[in-house]
Protein backbone atom coordinates (compact mmCIF):
# COMPACT_ATOMS: atom_id res chain seq x y z
CA UNK A 1 0.00 0.00 0.00
CA UNK A 2 2.87 2.37 0.81
CA UNK A 3 4.45 1.58 -2.54
CA UNK A 4 1.12 2.35 -4.21
CA UNK A 5 0.82 5.67 -2.39
CA UNK A 6 4.37 6.61 -3.39
CA UNK A 7 3.66 5.80 -7.07
CA UNK A 8 0.48 7.85 -7.11
CA UNK A 9 1.93 10.76 -5.14
CA UNK A 10 4.98 11.01 -7.42
CA UNK A 11 2.88 11.10 -10.57
CA UNK A 12 0.28 13.52 -9.29
CA UNK A 13 3.04 15.80 -8.05
CA UNK A 14 4.75 15.65 -11.46
CA UNK A 15 1.47 16.63 -13.08
CA UNK A 16 0.90 19.53 -10.69
CA UNK A 17 4.35 21.03 -11.17
CA UNK A 18 4.35 20.30 -14.92
CA UNK A 19 4.77 23.98 -15.91
CA UNK A 20 7.89 24.18 -13.70
CA UNK A 21 9.68 21.05 -14.93
CA UNK A 22 8.51 20.81 -18.53
CA UNK A 23 11.24 22.17 -20.75
CA UNK A 24 9.03 23.06 -23.66
CA UNK A 25 5.49 23.97 -24.50
CA UNK A 26 3.79 20.57 -25.04
CA UNK A 27 2.40 21.86 -28.35
CA UNK A 28 5.66 23.38 -29.63
CA UNK A 29 6.99 21.62 -32.72
CA UNK A 30 10.73 21.82 -33.25
CA UNK A 31 11.47 21.70 -36.98
CA UNK A 32 13.66 18.75 -37.95
CA UNK A 33 13.54 17.24 -34.47
CA UNK A 34 10.92 14.53 -35.02
CA UNK A 35 11.19 11.05 -33.49
CA UNK A 36 14.40 11.74 -31.58
CA UNK A 37 15.58 9.08 -29.12
CA UNK A 38 16.09 9.73 -25.41
CA UNK A 39 18.62 12.50 -24.77
CA UNK A 40 19.54 15.14 -22.21
CA UNK A 41 17.61 17.80 -24.12
CA UNK A 42 14.56 15.54 -24.54
CA UNK A 43 14.60 12.97 -21.69
CA UNK A 44 11.78 10.98 -23.32
CA UNK A 45 12.66 11.88 -26.89
CA UNK A 46 10.33 13.66 -29.31
CA UNK A 47 7.21 12.59 -31.17
CA UNK A 48 6.50 12.42 -34.88
CA UNK A 49 5.86 16.17 -35.03
CA UNK A 50 9.00 17.13 -33.12
CA UNK A 51 7.25 17.88 -29.82
CA UNK A 52 9.04 17.16 -26.55
CA UNK A 53 7.52 13.95 -25.15
CA UNK A 54 8.39 14.64 -21.50
CA UNK A 55 6.44 17.90 -21.65
CA UNK A 56 3.50 16.17 -23.36
CA UNK A 57 3.45 13.36 -20.80
CA UNK A 58 3.64 15.80 -17.86
CA UNK A 59 0.76 17.87 -19.22
CA UNK A 60 -1.08 14.65 -20.10
CA UNK A 61 -0.98 13.62 -16.42
CA UNK A 62 -2.93 16.78 -15.58
CA UNK A 63 -5.86 15.57 -17.68
CA UNK A 64 -6.05 12.37 -15.64
CA UNK A 65 -5.76 14.27 -12.39
CA UNK A 66 -8.59 16.60 -13.44
CA UNK A 67 -10.82 13.73 -14.60
CA UNK A 68 -10.24 11.81 -11.35
CA UNK A 69 -10.49 14.73 -8.97
CA UNK A 70 -13.70 16.06 -10.51
CA UNK A 71 -15.42 12.87 -11.69
CA UNK A 72 -14.91 10.47 -8.80
CA UNK A 73 -16.07 12.69 -5.89
CA UNK A 74 -19.17 13.78 -7.83
CA UNK A 75 -20.10 10.16 -8.54
CA UNK A 76 -19.38 9.17 -4.93
CA UNK A 77 -21.69 11.87 -3.55
CA UNK A 78 -24.52 11.27 -6.03
CA UNK A 79 -24.22 7.48 -5.73
CA UNK A 80 -24.15 7.51 -1.93
CA UNK A 81 -27.15 9.85 -1.69
CA UNK A 82 -29.16 7.72 -4.14
CA UNK A 83 -28.12 4.55 -2.32
CA UNK A 84 -29.22 5.94 1.04
CA UNK A 85 -32.42 7.52 -0.34
CA UNK A 86 -33.59 4.40 -2.15
CA UNK A 87 -34.80 2.21 0.70
CA UNK A 88 -36.97 5.03 2.12
CA UNK A 89 -39.84 3.92 -0.10
CA UNK A 90 -40.50 0.78 -2.10
CA UNK A 91 -41.07 2.59 -5.37
CA UNK A 92 -38.08 4.92 -5.28
CA UNK A 93 -36.00 1.89 -4.35
CA UNK A 94 -37.20 -0.08 -7.38
CA UNK A 95 -36.78 2.93 -9.69
CA UNK A 96 -33.25 3.66 -8.48
CA UNK A 97 -32.21 0.00 -8.58
CA UNK A 98 -33.50 -0.41 -12.14
CA UNK A 99 -31.69 2.77 -13.14
CA UNK A 100 -28.46 1.32 -11.73
CA UNK A 101 -29.08 -1.96 -13.58
CA UNK A 102 -29.46 -0.10 -16.85
CA UNK A 103 -26.22 1.87 -16.40
CA UNK A 104 -24.31 -1.26 -15.37
CA UNK A 105 -25.48 -3.02 -18.55
CA UNK A 106 -23.24 -0.69 -20.59
CA UNK A 107 -19.62 -1.83 -20.94
CA UNK A 108 -17.78 1.25 -19.73
CA UNK A 109 -16.03 2.17 -22.98
CA UNK A 110 -19.20 1.67 -24.99
CA UNK A 111 -20.88 4.07 -22.58
CA UNK A 112 -18.00 6.46 -23.19
CA UNK A 113 -18.41 6.25 -26.95
CA UNK A 114 -22.17 6.85 -26.67
CA UNK A 115 -21.62 9.89 -24.45
CA UNK A 116 -18.85 11.19 -26.70
CA UNK A 117 -21.17 10.95 -29.72
CA UNK A 118 -23.64 13.17 -27.91
CA UNK A 119 -21.30 15.70 -26.35
CA UNK A 120 -18.82 15.69 -29.24
CA UNK A 121 -15.92 14.19 -27.26
CA UNK A 122 -13.37 16.03 -25.14
CA UNK A 123 -12.85 16.39 -21.43
CA UNK A 124 -16.57 16.81 -20.51
CA UNK A 125 -17.42 13.48 -22.18
CA UNK A 126 -14.72 11.70 -20.19
CA UNK A 127 -15.80 13.26 -16.88
CA UNK A 128 -19.46 12.46 -17.63
CA UNK A 129 -18.55 8.84 -18.39
CA UNK A 130 -16.58 8.53 -15.15
CA UNK A 131 -19.48 10.00 -13.15
CA UNK A 132 -22.24 7.95 -14.80
CA UNK A 133 -20.31 4.68 -14.68
CA UNK A 134 -19.41 5.06 -10.99
CA UNK A 135 -22.72 6.29 -9.57
CA UNK A 136 -24.38 2.83 -9.50
CA UNK A 137 -21.29 1.26 -7.92
CA UNK A 138 -21.27 3.74 -5.01
CA UNK A 139 -25.06 3.58 -4.89
CA UNK A 140 -25.20 -0.18 -4.44
CA UNK A 141 -22.44 -0.17 -1.82
CA UNK A 142 -24.17 2.58 0.16
CA UNK A 143 -27.55 0.84 -0.08
CA UNK A 144 -26.16 -2.50 1.14
CA UNK A 145 -24.35 -0.82 4.03
CA UNK A 146 -27.48 1.17 4.92
CA UNK A 147 -29.65 -1.96 5.00
CA UNK A 148 -27.13 -3.70 7.25
CA UNK A 149 -26.84 -0.80 9.68
CA UNK A 150 -30.55 0.01 9.82
CA UNK A 151 -31.35 -2.96 12.01
CA UNK A 152 -28.52 -2.30 14.48
CA UNK A 153 -29.34 -1.41 18.07
CA UNK A 154 -27.70 2.03 17.98
CA UNK A 155 -29.98 3.07 15.11
CA UNK A 156 -33.06 1.78 16.91
CA UNK A 157 -31.88 3.65 20.02
CA UNK A 158 -31.38 6.87 18.05
CA UNK A 159 -34.89 6.50 16.62
CA UNK A 160 -36.27 5.86 20.10
CA UNK A 161 -34.86 9.11 21.49
CA UNK A 162 -36.51 10.92 18.59
CA UNK A 163 -33.62 11.67 16.21
CA UNK A 164 -34.78 12.80 12.75
CA UNK A 165 -34.23 10.82 9.57
CA UNK A 166 -31.50 13.15 8.32
CA UNK A 167 -29.64 13.01 11.61
CA UNK A 168 -29.83 9.22 11.75
CA UNK A 169 -28.68 8.89 8.14
CA UNK A 170 -25.78 11.30 8.18
CA UNK A 171 -24.66 11.31 11.83
CA UNK A 172 -25.14 7.63 12.63
CA UNK A 173 -25.47 5.36 9.61
CA UNK A 174 -23.15 7.02 7.09
CA UNK A 175 -20.03 7.13 9.33
CA UNK A 176 -20.52 3.43 10.06
CA UNK A 177 -21.00 2.53 6.39
CA UNK A 178 -18.06 4.42 5.02
CA UNK A 179 -15.39 1.67 4.87
CA UNK A 180 -16.40 -0.03 1.60
CA UNK A 181 -16.99 3.40 0.06
CA UNK A 182 -13.42 4.46 0.83
CA UNK A 183 -11.98 1.33 -0.78
CA UNK A 184 -14.23 1.99 -3.77
CA UNK A 185 -12.89 5.55 -4.02
CA UNK A 186 -9.42 4.18 -4.76
CA UNK A 187 -10.79 1.68 -7.29
CA UNK A 188 -12.90 4.36 -8.97
CA UNK A 189 -9.86 6.60 -9.31
CA UNK A 190 -8.17 3.74 -11.16
CA UNK A 191 -11.28 3.39 -13.33
CA UNK A 192 -11.17 7.12 -14.09
CA UNK A 193 -7.59 6.81 -15.28
CA UNK A 194 -8.60 3.81 -17.38
CA UNK A 195 -11.56 5.68 -18.90
CA UNK A 196 -9.43 8.69 -19.87
CA UNK A 197 -6.73 6.44 -21.30
CA UNK A 198 -9.15 4.16 -23.14
CA UNK A 199 -11.32 6.92 -24.57
CA UNK A 200 -8.43 9.11 -25.68
CA UNK A 201 -6.58 6.05 -26.98
CA UNK A 202 -9.40 5.06 -29.34
CA UNK A 203 -10.01 8.67 -30.34
CA UNK A 204 -13.22 9.56 -28.52
CA UNK A 205 -11.62 11.41 -25.59
CA UNK A 206 -9.05 14.20 -25.54
CA UNK A 207 -8.41 15.29 -29.11
CA UNK A 208 -4.95 16.03 -30.45
CA UNK A 209 -3.00 18.33 -30.42
CA UNK A 210 -3.89 18.66 -26.71
CA UNK A 211 -1.78 16.05 -24.93
CA UNK A 212 -3.28 13.21 -22.88
CA UNK A 213 -1.60 9.96 -21.90
CA UNK A 214 -4.12 8.00 -23.97
CA UNK A 215 -3.70 9.95 -27.17
CA UNK A 216 0.10 10.06 -26.91
CA UNK A 217 0.07 6.26 -26.67
CA UNK A 218 -2.23 6.07 -29.66
CA UNK A 219 0.04 8.34 -31.71
CA UNK A 220 3.01 6.13 -30.84
CA UNK A 221 1.44 2.96 -32.32
CA UNK A 222 2.75 3.36 -35.91
CA UNK A 223 6.27 3.88 -34.53
CA UNK A 224 6.46 0.95 -32.08
CA UNK A 225 8.97 -0.91 -34.24
CA UNK A 226 11.20 2.04 -35.12
CA UNK A 227 10.88 4.28 -32.01
CA UNK A 228 9.65 2.31 -29.00
CA UNK A 229 10.64 5.21 -26.69
CA UNK A 230 7.66 7.16 -28.10
CA UNK A 231 5.34 4.87 -26.09
CA UNK A 232 7.56 4.67 -23.01
CA UNK A 233 6.34 7.73 -21.05
CA UNK A 234 2.59 7.13 -21.14
CA UNK A 235 3.06 3.40 -20.49
CA UNK A 236 5.19 3.87 -17.38
CA UNK A 237 2.90 6.59 -16.00
CA UNK A 238 -0.30 4.61 -16.67
CA UNK A 239 1.13 1.45 -15.16
CA UNK A 240 2.34 3.27 -12.04
CA UNK A 241 -0.93 5.15 -11.55
CA UNK A 242 -3.27 2.22 -12.02
CA UNK A 243 -1.11 -0.27 -10.12
CA UNK A 244 -0.58 2.27 -7.36
CA UNK A 245 -4.30 2.92 -6.95
CA UNK A 246 -5.08 -0.80 -6.94
CA UNK A 247 -2.39 -1.44 -4.31
CA UNK A 248 -3.89 1.35 -2.19
CA UNK A 249 -7.36 -0.19 -2.54
CA UNK A 250 -6.04 -3.66 -1.59
CA UNK A 251 -4.19 -2.20 1.38
CA UNK A 252 -7.18 -0.19 2.60
CA UNK A 253 -9.41 -3.21 2.18
CA UNK A 254 -7.11 -5.41 4.27
CA UNK A 255 -6.67 -2.74 6.94
CA UNK A 256 -10.36 -1.90 7.26
CA UNK A 257 -11.56 -5.51 7.30
CA UNK A 258 -9.11 -6.27 10.13
CA UNK A 259 -10.70 -3.54 12.23
CA UNK B 1 -35.54 -23.88 -11.73
CA UNK B 2 -38.38 -22.85 -14.05
CA UNK B 3 -39.77 -20.59 -11.36
CA UNK B 4 -36.37 -18.94 -11.00
CA UNK B 5 -36.10 -18.47 -14.76
CA UNK B 6 -39.63 -17.05 -14.82
CA UNK B 7 -38.50 -14.37 -12.34
CA UNK B 8 -35.07 -13.70 -13.80
CA UNK B 9 -35.86 -13.44 -17.52
CA UNK B 10 -38.60 -10.77 -17.31
CA UNK B 11 -36.44 -8.56 -15.12
CA UNK B 12 -33.64 -8.83 -17.70
CA UNK B 13 -36.11 -7.86 -20.42
CA UNK B 14 -37.20 -4.82 -18.40
CA UNK B 15 -33.59 -3.67 -18.06
CA UNK B 16 -33.00 -4.22 -21.78
CA UNK B 17 -36.16 -2.26 -22.64
CA UNK B 18 -35.19 0.63 -20.37
CA UNK B 19 -31.65 0.61 -21.79
CA UNK B 20 -32.98 0.76 -25.35
CA UNK B 21 -35.12 3.76 -24.44
CA UNK B 22 -32.14 5.45 -22.79
CA UNK B 23 -29.94 4.87 -25.85
CA UNK B 24 -32.63 6.08 -28.23
CA UNK B 25 -33.44 9.13 -26.16
CA UNK B 26 -29.84 10.19 -25.63
CA UNK B 27 -28.60 9.64 -29.17
CA UNK B 28 -31.74 10.87 -30.93
CA UNK B 29 -32.57 13.92 -28.90
CA UNK B 30 -29.18 15.54 -29.18
CA UNK B 31 -28.74 18.67 -31.23
CA UNK B 32 -27.34 18.14 -34.71
CA UNK B 33 -29.69 15.77 -36.49
CA UNK B 34 -28.03 12.85 -38.30
CA UNK B 35 -29.53 14.30 -41.49
CA UNK B 36 -27.48 17.51 -41.13
CA UNK B 37 -24.32 15.45 -40.68
CA UNK B 38 -25.16 13.23 -43.66
CA UNK B 39 -25.97 16.15 -45.94
CA UNK B 40 -22.55 17.65 -45.35
CA UNK B 41 -21.48 21.16 -44.37
CA UNK B 42 -22.73 23.08 -47.42
CA UNK B 43 -26.10 21.39 -47.88
CA UNK B 44 -29.19 23.49 -48.54
CA UNK B 45 -32.29 23.09 -46.33
CA UNK B 46 -34.15 21.18 -49.06
CA UNK B 47 -31.51 18.43 -49.16
CA UNK B 48 -31.54 18.20 -45.36
CA UNK B 49 -35.34 18.00 -45.38
CA UNK B 50 -35.35 15.22 -47.97
CA UNK B 51 -32.73 13.19 -46.07
CA UNK B 52 -34.66 13.77 -42.84
CA UNK B 53 -37.74 12.41 -44.54
CA UNK B 54 -35.90 9.47 -46.09
CA UNK B 55 -34.48 8.42 -42.70
CA UNK B 56 -37.89 8.81 -41.09
CA UNK B 57 -36.53 11.45 -38.72
CA UNK B 58 -39.66 13.61 -39.26
CA UNK B 59 -41.93 10.96 -37.74
CA UNK B 60 -43.13 11.20 -34.13
CA UNK B 61 -40.47 9.93 -31.71
CA UNK B 62 -42.40 6.89 -30.43
CA UNK B 63 -42.91 5.80 -34.03
CA UNK B 64 -39.21 6.27 -34.80
CA UNK B 65 -38.40 4.19 -31.73
CA UNK B 66 -40.77 1.42 -32.84
CA UNK B 67 -39.33 1.39 -36.36
CA UNK B 68 -35.81 1.25 -34.94
CA UNK B 69 -36.61 -1.72 -32.67
CA UNK B 70 -38.48 -3.55 -35.44
CA UNK B 71 -35.52 -3.08 -37.76
CA UNK B 72 -33.13 -4.54 -35.20
CA UNK B 73 -35.34 -7.53 -34.43
CA UNK B 74 -35.96 -8.35 -38.12
CA UNK B 75 -32.44 -7.49 -39.28
CA UNK B 76 -33.66 -4.75 -41.65
CA UNK B 77 -31.68 -1.87 -40.19
CA UNK B 78 -31.35 0.01 -43.43
CA UNK B 79 -28.28 1.43 -45.10
CA UNK B 80 -25.29 3.10 -43.54
CA UNK B 81 -25.10 6.11 -45.84
CA UNK B 82 -21.66 7.07 -44.75
CA UNK B 83 -19.99 3.65 -44.86
CA UNK B 84 -21.99 2.74 -47.96
CA UNK B 85 -23.25 -0.72 -47.05
CA UNK B 86 -26.33 -2.27 -45.42
CA UNK B 87 -25.99 -1.95 -41.63
CA UNK B 88 -26.90 -5.62 -41.19
CA UNK B 89 -24.00 -6.68 -43.43
CA UNK B 90 -21.53 -4.40 -41.63
CA UNK B 91 -22.63 -5.68 -38.22
CA UNK B 92 -22.67 -9.30 -39.38
CA UNK B 93 -19.09 -9.09 -40.62
CA UNK B 94 -17.86 -7.30 -37.51
CA UNK B 95 -19.78 -9.58 -35.19
CA UNK B 96 -18.24 -12.78 -36.54
CA UNK B 97 -14.72 -11.36 -36.15
CA UNK B 98 -15.39 -10.02 -32.67
CA UNK B 99 -17.04 -13.29 -31.67
CA UNK B 100 -13.92 -15.16 -32.83
CA UNK B 101 -11.77 -12.86 -30.69
CA UNK B 102 -13.96 -12.90 -27.58
CA UNK B 103 -14.58 -16.66 -27.62
CA UNK B 104 -10.83 -17.25 -27.91
CA UNK B 105 -10.25 -14.76 -25.07
CA UNK B 106 -12.85 -16.37 -22.81
CA UNK B 107 -11.39 -19.82 -23.48
CA UNK B 108 -7.91 -18.58 -22.66
CA UNK B 109 -9.13 -16.70 -19.59
CA UNK B 110 -10.78 -19.85 -18.23
CA UNK B 111 -7.66 -21.97 -18.77
CA UNK B 112 -5.37 -19.35 -17.20
CA UNK B 113 -7.78 -18.82 -14.29
CA UNK B 114 -8.04 -22.55 -13.61
CA UNK B 115 -4.28 -23.00 -13.48
CA UNK B 116 -3.57 -19.82 -11.49
CA UNK B 117 -6.59 -20.21 -9.18
CA UNK B 118 -5.89 -23.84 -8.31
CA UNK B 119 -2.18 -23.23 -7.80
CA UNK B 120 -2.95 -20.16 -5.67
CA UNK B 121 -5.39 -22.05 -3.47
CA UNK B 122 -3.45 -25.26 -3.00
CA UNK B 123 0.26 -24.48 -3.12
CA UNK B 124 2.32 -24.36 0.05
CA UNK B 125 5.22 -22.66 -1.69
CA UNK B 126 5.70 -19.01 -0.82
CA UNK B 127 7.37 -18.23 -4.11
CA UNK B 128 4.43 -19.63 -6.10
CA UNK B 129 1.96 -17.76 -3.91
CA UNK B 130 3.80 -14.48 -4.52
CA UNK B 131 3.89 -15.19 -8.26
CA UNK B 132 0.14 -15.82 -8.28
CA UNK B 133 -0.62 -12.60 -6.37
CA UNK B 134 1.69 -10.60 -8.62
CA UNK B 135 0.13 -12.05 -11.74
CA UNK B 136 -3.45 -11.36 -10.67
CA UNK B 137 -2.70 -7.85 -9.35
CA UNK B 138 -0.76 -6.78 -12.42
CA UNK B 139 -3.04 -8.32 -15.06
CA UNK B 140 -6.09 -6.91 -13.34
CA UNK B 141 -4.71 -3.41 -12.90
CA UNK B 142 -2.80 -2.84 -16.13
CA UNK B 143 -5.19 -1.61 -18.82
CA UNK B 144 -5.40 -3.48 -22.13
CA UNK B 145 -3.97 -0.54 -24.05
CA UNK B 146 -0.75 -0.97 -22.07
CA UNK B 147 -0.57 -4.76 -22.08
CA UNK B 148 -1.38 -4.76 -25.80
CA UNK B 149 1.51 -2.43 -26.59
CA UNK B 150 3.83 -4.50 -24.36
CA UNK B 151 2.78 -7.70 -26.16
CA UNK B 152 3.44 -6.10 -29.57
CA UNK B 153 6.83 -4.81 -28.39
CA UNK B 154 7.89 -8.24 -27.11
CA UNK B 155 6.45 -10.71 -29.59
CA UNK B 156 6.22 -8.70 -32.81
CA UNK B 157 8.92 -6.02 -32.60
CA UNK B 158 11.44 -7.83 -30.39
CA UNK B 159 11.15 -11.54 -31.13
CA UNK B 160 9.47 -11.33 -34.56
CA UNK B 161 7.45 -14.46 -33.80
CA UNK B 162 3.92 -13.07 -34.23
CA UNK B 163 2.40 -10.36 -36.45
CA UNK B 164 1.82 -6.97 -34.75
CA UNK B 165 -1.73 -6.79 -36.02
CA UNK B 166 -4.24 -7.73 -38.69
CA UNK B 167 -6.61 -10.59 -39.22
CA UNK B 168 -6.81 -13.71 -41.39
CA UNK B 169 -9.89 -15.87 -41.69
CA UNK B 170 -9.68 -19.52 -40.70
CA UNK B 171 -10.71 -20.41 -44.27
CA UNK B 172 -7.38 -19.12 -45.57
CA UNK B 173 -5.38 -21.49 -43.37
CA UNK B 174 -5.92 -22.19 -39.69
CA UNK B 175 -2.27 -21.73 -38.75
CA UNK B 176 -2.05 -18.23 -40.23
CA UNK B 177 -5.38 -17.28 -38.66
CA UNK B 178 -4.16 -18.53 -35.30
CA UNK B 179 -0.96 -16.49 -35.54
CA UNK B 180 -3.01 -13.33 -35.96
CA UNK B 181 -5.41 -14.33 -33.20
CA UNK B 182 -2.93 -15.11 -30.40
CA UNK B 183 -1.77 -11.64 -29.31
CA UNK B 184 -5.18 -9.88 -29.34
CA UNK B 185 -6.81 -12.84 -27.59
CA UNK B 186 -4.15 -12.93 -24.85
CA UNK B 187 -4.41 -9.16 -24.41
CA UNK B 188 -8.19 -9.30 -24.08
CA UNK B 189 -8.08 -12.38 -21.83
CA UNK B 190 -5.61 -11.11 -19.20
CA UNK B 191 -7.85 -8.85 -17.06
CA UNK B 192 -10.72 -11.34 -17.16
CA UNK B 193 -8.34 -14.17 -16.27
CA UNK B 194 -7.06 -12.21 -13.27
CA UNK B 195 -10.55 -11.57 -11.89
CA UNK B 196 -11.65 -15.16 -12.47
CA UNK B 197 -8.48 -16.56 -10.92
CA UNK B 198 -8.94 -14.43 -7.80
CA UNK B 199 -12.53 -15.53 -7.35
CA UNK B 200 -11.72 -19.17 -8.00
CA UNK B 201 -8.83 -19.06 -5.55
CA UNK B 202 -10.91 -17.50 -2.74
CA UNK B 203 -13.85 -19.78 -3.38
CA UNK B 204 -11.63 -22.88 -3.53
CA UNK B 205 -9.84 -21.92 -0.32
CA UNK B 206 -13.19 -21.72 1.47
CA UNK B 207 -14.30 -25.09 0.13
CA UNK B 208 -11.00 -26.75 1.06
CA UNK B 209 -11.57 -25.72 4.70
CA UNK B 210 -14.90 -27.57 4.82
CA UNK B 211 -15.45 -30.66 6.96
CA UNK B 212 -16.29 -32.93 4.06
CA UNK B 213 -12.91 -32.29 2.48
CA UNK B 214 -11.26 -33.30 5.74
CA UNK B 215 -13.39 -36.45 5.76
CA UNK B 216 -12.36 -37.21 2.19
CA UNK B 217 -8.71 -36.79 3.14
CA UNK B 218 -9.16 -38.93 6.24
CA UNK B 219 -10.68 -41.65 4.06
CA UNK B 220 -7.42 -41.63 2.17
CA UNK B 221 -8.77 -40.39 -1.18
CA UNK B 222 -6.02 -39.25 -3.52
CA UNK B 223 -5.52 -35.46 -3.56
CA UNK B 224 -6.36 -35.14 -7.24
CA UNK B 225 -9.68 -36.90 -6.77
CA UNK B 226 -10.58 -34.68 -3.80
CA UNK B 227 -9.83 -31.61 -5.88
CA UNK B 228 -11.64 -32.69 -9.04
CA UNK B 229 -14.59 -34.59 -7.57
CA UNK B 230 -15.29 -32.73 -4.34
CA UNK B 231 -13.69 -29.30 -4.16
CA UNK B 232 -13.89 -27.80 -7.66
CA UNK B 233 -17.58 -28.53 -8.35
CA UNK B 234 -18.46 -26.71 -5.14
CA UNK B 235 -16.15 -23.81 -5.88
CA UNK B 236 -17.51 -23.18 -9.37
CA UNK B 237 -21.03 -21.77 -9.00
CA UNK B 238 -20.02 -18.30 -7.78
CA UNK B 239 -17.25 -18.12 -10.34
CA UNK B 240 -19.75 -18.68 -13.17
CA UNK B 241 -21.50 -15.39 -12.34
CA UNK B 242 -18.20 -13.55 -12.46
CA UNK B 243 -17.50 -15.17 -15.84
CA UNK B 244 -20.75 -13.74 -17.21
CA UNK B 245 -19.91 -10.21 -16.11
CA UNK B 246 -16.39 -10.52 -17.51
CA UNK B 247 -17.70 -11.82 -20.83
CA UNK B 248 -20.03 -8.83 -21.11
CA UNK B 249 -17.19 -6.43 -20.33
CA UNK B 250 -15.03 -8.02 -23.04
CA UNK B 251 -17.04 -6.20 -25.71
CA UNK B 252 -15.91 -2.89 -24.24
CA UNK B 253 -12.34 -4.20 -24.03
CA UNK B 254 -12.58 -5.39 -27.64
CA UNK B 255 -12.83 -1.75 -28.78
CA UNK B 256 -9.32 -1.12 -27.45
CA UNK B 257 -7.81 -4.46 -28.43
CA UNK B 258 -9.18 -4.21 -31.96
CA UNK B 259 -7.73 -0.70 -32.26
CA UNK B 260 -4.25 -1.88 -31.22
CA UNK B 261 -4.20 -4.99 -33.38
CA UNK B 262 -6.19 -3.64 -36.35
CA UNK B 263 -8.74 -6.42 -35.85
CA UNK B 264 -11.75 -5.77 -38.12
CA UNK B 265 -14.53 -6.35 -35.59
CA UNK B 266 -17.41 -4.50 -33.98
CA UNK B 267 -15.05 -2.32 -31.96
CA UNK B 268 -13.46 -0.96 -35.13
CA UNK B 269 -16.91 -0.53 -36.66
CA UNK B 270 -18.22 1.50 -33.73
CA UNK B 271 -15.12 3.74 -33.86
CA UNK B 272 -15.48 4.15 -37.62
CA UNK B 273 -19.11 5.09 -37.25
CA UNK B 274 -18.17 7.50 -34.45
CA UNK B 275 -15.48 9.20 -36.53
CA UNK B 276 -17.75 9.48 -39.57
CA UNK B 277 -20.52 10.69 -37.25
CA UNK B 278 -22.88 7.94 -38.39
CA UNK B 279 -24.85 8.12 -35.15
CA UNK B 280 -27.61 5.82 -36.34
CA UNK B 281 -25.03 3.05 -36.61
CA UNK B 282 -23.51 4.00 -33.23
CA UNK B 283 -26.98 3.66 -31.75
CA UNK B 284 -27.41 0.14 -33.18
CA UNK B 285 -23.98 -0.96 -32.00
CA UNK B 286 -24.41 0.39 -28.47
CA UNK B 287 -27.73 -1.44 -28.15
CA UNK B 288 -26.12 -4.60 -29.52
CA UNK B 289 -23.35 -4.59 -26.92
CA UNK B 290 -25.80 -3.87 -24.10
CA UNK B 291 -27.97 -6.75 -25.31
CA UNK B 292 -25.02 -9.13 -25.36
CA UNK B 293 -24.08 -8.01 -21.85
CA UNK B 294 -27.58 -8.56 -20.47
CA UNK B 295 -28.03 -11.91 -22.23
CA UNK B 296 -24.69 -13.18 -20.91
CA UNK B 297 -25.49 -12.01 -17.40
CA UNK B 298 -28.92 -13.68 -17.47
CA UNK B 299 -27.53 -16.93 -18.88
CA UNK B 300 -24.82 -17.10 -16.24
CA UNK B 301 -27.31 -16.30 -13.47
CA UNK B 302 -29.43 -19.21 -14.71
CA UNK B 303 -26.36 -21.43 -14.89
CA UNK B 304 -25.45 -20.38 -11.36
CA UNK B 305 -28.94 -21.30 -10.17
CA UNK B 306 -28.75 -24.65 -11.95
CA UNK B 307 -25.44 -25.39 -10.22
CA UNK B 308 -26.46 -24.08 -6.81
CA UNK B 309 -29.97 -25.08 -5.74
CA UNK B 310 -29.95 -22.70 -2.72
CA UNK B 311 -30.09 -19.72 -5.05
CA UNK B 312 -33.34 -20.82 -6.68
CA UNK B 313 -35.16 -20.74 -3.35
CA UNK B 314 -34.09 -17.22 -2.50
CA UNK B 315 -36.77 -14.65 -2.95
Amino acid sequence: MRLGAVFVALIVLAGIVAPLIARQDPLFQTAGASLLPLSAAHPLGTDDLGRDLLSRVLYGIRVDVIVSVIGVPISAVIGTLLGLAGPSSRYTDIAIQRGFDVILAFPILILGIAIASVTNAGLPAIVATVVIANVPIFGRLARTAFLQQRERDYVVAAEAIGAGTGRILFRHILPNSVDPLIVQLALSLATAVFVEGGMSFVGVGIRVPAPSLGNILNESLPYLASNPNFALGPMVVFAMLVLGLNLIADGLNARLSRR
Amino acid sequence: MLAYAARRIPSALVVLFLASIAIFAVLRLTPGSPAVVLAGPDADPATIASITHELGLDLPLPEQYAIWLRGIVTGHMGQSYILGAPIATLIGRGLSNTAELTVAAVGLAIVIALVVGIVGATTGSRVLKTLVVTFTTVSFAVPTFISGVVLVLIFAVGLHVLPPGGHASFGSGPLTALRFLILPAVCLALPAAAVLARFLQTSLQHVLDEEYIRVARAKGLPWRQILVRHALPNAFPGVVTVLGIQFGQLLGGAVIVEAIFAWPGLGQLILQSFVSRDYLLVQDLVLLSVTVFIVMQTLTDLAHAALDPRLRLER
